[in-house]
């Protein structure tokens, strides 16, 4: 027995598997090294976490598009003037829509030399996210995430452009409430059906603390697993109550076949109700199903249809994109704006100055659906206001508040009414 | 309320015969190979997808695109079975359940990365169909995915009772020492159970295309509950597990339509619970050594 | 012996590089650690017990929300809370393995009355405001409060994680060469001969049923501590479950390198994967799946197994 080579062979098979480990780990530091040698004062860096793989690839598109928009629109005026017309560059993240992702990505972007993070649609990675950006003093712009307790807990670095959840619930109920009365009718009597996950729960508990407020009651409220491939005892369950009006809380898939389930057991209700749906107002849901989506509410965030500067936005979109601009690229390309506008004010890339300029944002000259975009403390958007969409012709109209307003709503829908 | 209870009835009765066959098909698998299959539910969404891709880009009915699914998931249930499962037969039986997990993450996985995440349904002139028996909405596809499950099912019973396959199939599964002794070619035969049972999920997964989307994830719900009506026919009992499709259609539907919050998924999974713990020969199986 | 010498180097490197390296690796390894952590913790009921559990995330959802919710709601120390959660894993182990045990479910039928209790938890969680339901319970993380499990730079939760892995391979190996891990060991090969042979298998299995869950639910404080939130699906989901057997499975169930070496060999895998894919999601986990089935198929023992027998001259004794 000859045990001399054994042991060579074993000292070789130890060494590369350590080695391997250590080579894995070196290229992971290789791969999320501080980028050397660039000209920083030219370039501002802006991470994007996205889920640009996965479910929810084709809404994140939309909104990277938007982004790409702005970067464009900033880096063709002449870059952020405040840093001697430096030009953004984005550096992408893809969360895959999970929540470790959200947390090594965002981690990598910052070794990259991002000034600020924007993102990242699922509420379950943005908490994974902020844990990352505020232990590491960075900014973080939410995109398209609406969950309330995303924000909670004394956060001094994340800030939320759109209408949060409270905002979304009641501020819609509020314009159908008020839309119902300008019908000579009354939203008396509410069902909720929504996902049972950290979204749809939310709303759902929004709608019956407003309730007394609001006067309405909750007759039935049903989460659903959104999983599920059929949701007629559920509905069943809410014809029973009798409702006037069903709001709907739910992603893509569940929607679709919850309106369809609605529409099939003549529910009898005045109008389906979308509550920041990922369905009702989503371009390709609507193409797909134009007969089904025809007159659907949601309430939703959106751009502003007054505002010239947002026809003016959404016609380079089409020319650059070939496709309607959905409110997915409007928040990416406002989001941008508000992080260009806090660096033109911060003059400089310094992650504290800029969190401080973001803090004190003023910005009056936007697309959105509200007054001027201002942050309080815990960095909400005081002003964050949902549009009330309805499906009119094939795409969503503006039907409320009035200001905003593009179309009259139409009221009671006949085919809910059964 | 009685409204709601017949409603809930029919609801869970449709969706249970889609569960049956579902469940059939892995019932067979574990009869014969005494594995369970993770990957049930992948293939089922493996072919799902290639109904929708037939309808999509050659216009083929949903339907009609049985004729070549069954077939082909046949095939590569056999695939599967000789080149990933058979060859480890010898192993410890937790392992052959981690082969068919990696089946399971890869083929899932291969889904999202070939088709990316977003949700795709595919419409035929009958997808909206649906008539009223009295109060109760009976839609028409569901009917015709329930009324095809049903009819594979017990054609699938027939060719069990009465071929030589099928019976070599039940031979090994009730008594494997003797079907080796009387000259069967068990592999052969394991081989074509998987293949059956994978079919048996591709012809389920056609069916519901007119009214339930495809996406990489749509298997996963369907796997668990086949695992709960598997449990609750009897493991192996082909028979058993159709019946067992319906009580658990009906036992979700009528938790969806009578109990607060999301806690059907409870019913069914307590259900699951204690026939494993006090009768896990199922409700219709026979008790056997385990 | 070399492996020992490796097995030392490698610590030292995990004690002192971390401070090096920049937040990406961190990052990356606080997640080698955490799964190599969780793949030992379910090695001891699995590898080395032979009672393949796919619910795990059971106890580790436990550990998670007990801890949360006794310092949201009378602010005792995470450090404490951990210690809660893990007892009462530990109960919840020991129920659920009296009655799968006793009920005489083995194999894969002791598998799927796992997964059912993890993902009966989950909808209990999601329908239960008091604790939080869906919207899941934020943890209070801000500034410096070590007393509190809250630190202010990523490093000194690399440094907890990395003890409780070593401290889990230490109980992996001082279990292993104790009388439990001896009946362990024969209820494992075989149950039935071992019961003829006089080992007690029911307490055989709850005993390691009690550590493993134990162990498994420190993890979950661990997790709610380091994100700072935790919900139903995050903590009773299939991610925790099989990212917690999957090392130990590759690496080694039964070994008390296994989980470890496991996690240090998938981890990356997957990073490197996105890394060289990007825009192929998914295409890691296909990967993982492959692994399992090579794994399974070519390595049955693992990696650990594998090197153990090239390293095993042929017809002697190592």
């Amino acid at each position: 027995m000859s045990n001399p080579p054994r042991r060579r062979d074993t000292h070789a098979l130890g060494r590369r598997r350590f080695l391997t480990s250590i080579g894995a780990a070196g290229a992971m530091a290789a791969l999320g090294a501080p980028s050397i040698g660039r000209a920083q004062a030219r370039e501002v860096k802006v991470g994007y976490l996205l889920p640009v793989t996965g479910p929810l690839a084709f809404e994140a598109q939309l909104a990277l598009n938007g982004l790409q928009l702005a970067v464009d629109e900033i880096n063709g005026a002449g870059g952020v003037k405040s840093l001697g017309g430096a030009r953004i560059v984005l550096l992408p993240g893809d969360t895959q829509n999970k929540v470790e992702l959200g947390n090594s990505e965002a981690a990598r972007l910052i070794d990259q030399g991002a000034v600020a993070l924007i993102g990242p649609f699922s509420s379950l990675v943005a908490f994974s996210v902020r844990q990352v950006t505020e232990k590491n003093k960075t900014p973080f712009l939410l995109l398209a995430t609406v969950a309330d307790n995303v924000l909670e807990g004394g956060l001094h670095y994340t800030f939320r452009m759109q209408p949060n959840a409270r905002a979304m619930a009641t501020l819609t109920l509020g314009n159908m409430s008020e839309m119902a009365k300008n019908s000579g009718l009354a939203v008396k009597r509410v069902a909720i059906m929504h996902e049972d996950g950290n979204f749809g729960t939310t709303m759902g508990n929004y709608v019956e603390a407003f309730a007394a407020k609001m006067s309405y009651e909750v007759v039935q409220r049903v989460p659903y697993n959104l999983r599920s491939p059929d949701f007629t005892a559920e509905l069943s369950k809410v014809k029973a109550a009798r409702p006037d009006l069903l709001v709907i809380s739910g992603y893509y898939g569940d929607s679709k076949l919850i309106a369809e389930t609605a529409a099939k057991l003549r529910i009898g209700v005045n109008a389906l109700v979308g509550l920041a749906n990922a369905a009702y107002s989503n371009p390709k849901f609507i193409a797909e199903n134009r007969e089904l989506t025809d007159l659907l509410f949601d309430g939703n965030y959106w751009h502003n249809p007054q505002s010239a500067r947002a026809r003016a936005v959404f016609e380079a979109y089409q020319k650059k994109y070939n496709s309607i601009m959905s409110n997915h690229g409007v928040q990416g390309y406002q989001v941008m704006f508000v992080l260009r506008d806090s660096l033109e004010r911060a003059g400089s890339t310094d992650r504290e100055k800029v969190r401080d300029a973001i803090a004190k944002t003023n910005l009056t000259d936007h697309i959105l659906t509200q007054d001027a975009i201002r942050f309080d403390d815990t960095g909400e958007n005081v002003n964050a206001t949902p549009a009330l969409l309805q499906v009119q012709g094939g795409k969503p109209v503006v039907v409320g508040p009035a200001r905003f307003q593009e179309a009259k709503p139409v009221f009671p829908v006949p085919k809910w009414k059964g | 309320m009685t409204w709601l209870f017949f409603q809930a009835v029919v609801s869970g009765l449709l969706l249970g015969g889609v569960y049956g066959l579902v469940a059939s098909g892995l019932s067979l698998i574990f009869g014969v190979l005494r594995i369970i299959n993770f990957a049930h539910g992948a293939v089922m969404m493996l072919a799902m997808y290639t109904s929708y891709w037939l309808f999509v880009l050659l216009g083929v009915d949903p339907y009609l695109s049985i004729l070549v699914t069954a077939p082909l998931f046949f095939a590569l249930g056999v695939v599967i079975q000789r080149v990933i499962i058979e060859p480890n037969r010898a192993a410890a039986e937790h392992n052959q359940l981690l082969l068919t997990l990696g089946v399971a993450l890869f083929l899932e996985n291969l889904a999202l990365v070939l088709w990316q995440g977003d949700f795709r349904t595919l419409r035929v002139s009958y997808s909206g169909a649906s008539f009223m028996v009295g109060d109760v909405l009976v839609e028409v596809p569901r009917l015709i995915a329930a009324g095809g499950a049903v009819l594979v099912g017990l054609g699938l019973w027939g060719f069990l009772r009465t071929t030589d396959v099928g019976k070599a199939i039940r031979a090994l599964s009730e008594e494997p020492e003797g079907a080796r002794l009387v000259g069967i070619d068990v592999a052969r035969i394991r081989g074509v159970a998987f293949g059956i049972g994978s079919a048996c999920v591709a012809v389920a997964g056609a069916l519901i295309t007119p009214f339930f989307y495809v996406a990489p994830d749509v298997g996963e719900s369907f796997n668990i509950m086949a695992f709960v009506v598997v449990v609750l026919g009897g493991m192996g009992n082909f028979l058993g597990a159709l019946a067992g499709g319906f009580i658990v259609g009906l036992a979700e539907s009528l938790g969806a339509a009578f109990l607060p919050g999301s806690l059907k998924q409870l019913v069914v999974f307590g259900l699951f619970v204690i026939v494993l713990l006090f009768r896990p020969e199922g409700l219709f199986g026979v008790r056997r050594g385990r | 012996m070399a492996a020992r010498l490796l097995g030392a180097l490698a610590v030292v490197g995990l004690v002192g590089l971390p401070p090096l390296l920049p937040k990406y690796a961190l990052e990356v390894l606080i997640t080698i650690l955490f799964f190599g952590y969780l793949g030992a913790c379910w090695n001891i009921l699995g590898g080395y017990g032979g009672q393949f559990s796919f619910g795990h995330a059971a106890f580790f959802g436990i550990g998670a929300y007990t801890s949360t919710l006794l310092l949201l709601h009378w602010g005792l120390s995470p450090w404490l809370g951990m210690v809660a959660g893990g007892g009462l894993a530990c109960a919840f182990g020991l129920l659920a393995g009296y009655l799968s045990f006793r009920y005489g479910l083995r194999g894969p039928y002791f598998s799927l009355v796992t997964l059912a209790f993890a993902e009966m938890l989950r909808v209990v969680a999601v329908n239960w405001k008091a604790v939080g339901s869906s919207l899941g319970l934020v943890v209070p993380s801000r500034g410096s409060a070590p007393g509190m499990f809250v630190f202010a730079e990523k490093l000194p939760y690399y440094y907890v994680i990395l003890t409780m892995a070593l401290g889990a391979a230490w109980v992996t190996r001082a279990i292993e060469r104790s009388r439990m891990g001896y009946a362990l060991a024969a209820v494992r090969e075989n149950e039935d001969a071992a019961e003829a042979a006089g080992v007690d298998a029911l307490s055989t299995k709850l005993a390691a049923m009690a550590v493993s869950s134990f162990l498994t639910a420190l993890g979950g404080t661990f997790y709610a501590q380091y994100f700072a939130y935790i919900d139903p699906s995050l903590t009773f989901g299939p991610a925790i479950s099989i990212g917690g057997l999957l090392p130990a499975i590759v690496g080694g169930a039964g070994t008390v390198a296994g989980p470890l070496l496991g996690s240090f060999v998938l981890t990356p895998i997957s990073e490197l994967t996105r890394a060289v894919l990007r825009g192929r999601g998914g295409a890691d986990i296909m990967l993982y799946g492959l692994v399992l089935i090579l794994v399974i198929s070519f390595l049955p023992n693992g990696l650990v197994g594998w090197l153990r027998s090239r390293r095993a001259p042929p017809g002697g004794a190592a």
